[in-house]
């Protein structure tokens, strides 16, 4: 879910922050630079790891700042494909399930990649239906498991249209057709069953 | 900018949760002012809800160890470790190709693969510390606890 990159960067440091130990200045400046955004093929950054190596800090003519080459290690949130994940139904369309981490929220299940035999239902949820047949529905606030099955980097639209979603620079695709996915709910039922029984 | 290593290693939930926690995250939305940043008190507060709150170090190493005989992959082990699955279903969709693992002991003989995935089952169960209790189940429990002396 969660992994490191190693990035360099030429970082020029303003100059209200000269008087800030180096270390922390740097910290702070690459914080504002990069948190909580996406680099493209990396992935969500959740934070800076470590600052492995500082060099330079030469002024370039006719700028206040001095410029320091910085080696660090961003910890990003960057699944690979095949992980499990857990999170919360946050939204349905007839596209399929949006999908939210609480930190993540550009996550969707389409609807071809739901167990067989989900459908929507007359109200707009979607549900399963079972060969017995009953109705399990996909509700809001539902937690659910999930693979991931890719990842999207679209690039930066130029025209924002009026009626589409806000740009999402990282999406998540996710897959509940398998085995032990779907609703936590579903598969934690026999297991209770059992305990109960020895109980 | 360069990207000098687009993988520099992967983390489980649990070192990242280790990790924000000697920063300072905290909970307490306030206490989060100024330590931390938004975005990591809130991946902070999703691990919390993980299996990973309460594991440590060393029963991650020990179920490394322990599940060296079934040949798992990396990716594999990870999932396991995030996730801490509980019943053959769970292993199921957190193990690639389960089916053909589960069916070839240590050895590499022919053997049970539902005698196997429990065998795993119970390592995991044994090894790692088990998930907290759900945030309704406690309510209800706590809804219990206050009703009963009130029948007394």
């Amino acid at each position: 879910m969660f992994t490191l990159s190693q990035i360099e960067h030429n970082l020029p440091m303003p100059p209200h922050m000269l008087s800030r130990p180096l270390p922390e200045a740097i910290e702070a400046e690459l914080k504002t630079l990069f948190l909580d955004k996406v680099i493209a093929k990396l992935g969500l950054c959740v934070s800076v790891y470590d600052i492995r190596s500082v060099e330079g800090g030469s002024i370039h003519p006719g700028e206040g700042c001095s410029t320091y080459k910085v080696s660090f290690r961003l910890l990003m949130f960057k699944p690979f494909i095949g992980e499990v994940l857990v999170g919360r139904i946050s939204g349905y369309d007839d596209k399929g399930l949006q999908i939210s981490l609480d930190f993540f929220n550009d996550i969707c299940i389409p609807g071809h990649l739901m167990q067989y035999g989900t459908v929507r239902g007359p109200d707009g949820r979607w549900m399963l239906k079972t060969e017995d047949g009953d109705e399990l529905h996909l509700d809001l606030d539902d937690e659910i498991r999930f693979v991931v099955s890719s990842i999207k980097y679209p690039p930066i639209p130029i025209e924002q249209k009026e009626d589409e979603p806000p740009f999402a620079p990282m999406q998540i695709v996710g897959s509940i057709k398998g085995d032990g996915l779907g609703l936590l709910a579903w598969w934690a039922a026999d297991e209770e069953g059992e305990e109960e029984a020895e109980q | 900018m360069k990207i000098q290593k687009a993988n520099a290693g992967v983390l489980t939930n649990f070192e990242v949760l280790d990790f924000l926690q000697s920063r300072g995250a905290k909970i307490d939305p306030m206490g989060c002012l100024g330590a931390v940043a938004a975005s990591e008190c809130k991946v902070y507060e999703y691990l919390l809800k993980t299996p990973a709150c309460n594991q440590t170090r060393e029963s991650i190493l020990k179920f490394v160890k322990r599940s060296e005989g079934f040949r798992l992959a990396e990716a594999d082990k990870l999932n396991v470790i995030n996730w801490r699955p509980s019943s053959a279903a769970d292993a199921y969709a957190m193990i690639e190709e389960c089916g053909k693992r589960f069916s070839r002991d240590e050895r590499g003989e022919a053997c049970d693969e539902d005698v196997r995935v429990q065998e795993f089952l119970d390592i995991v169960k044994e090894v790692l510390p088990p998930p907290p209790p759900k945030a309704g189940a406690d309510v209800d429990a706590e809804a219990e606890a206050k009703a009963k002396p009130m029948q007394e």
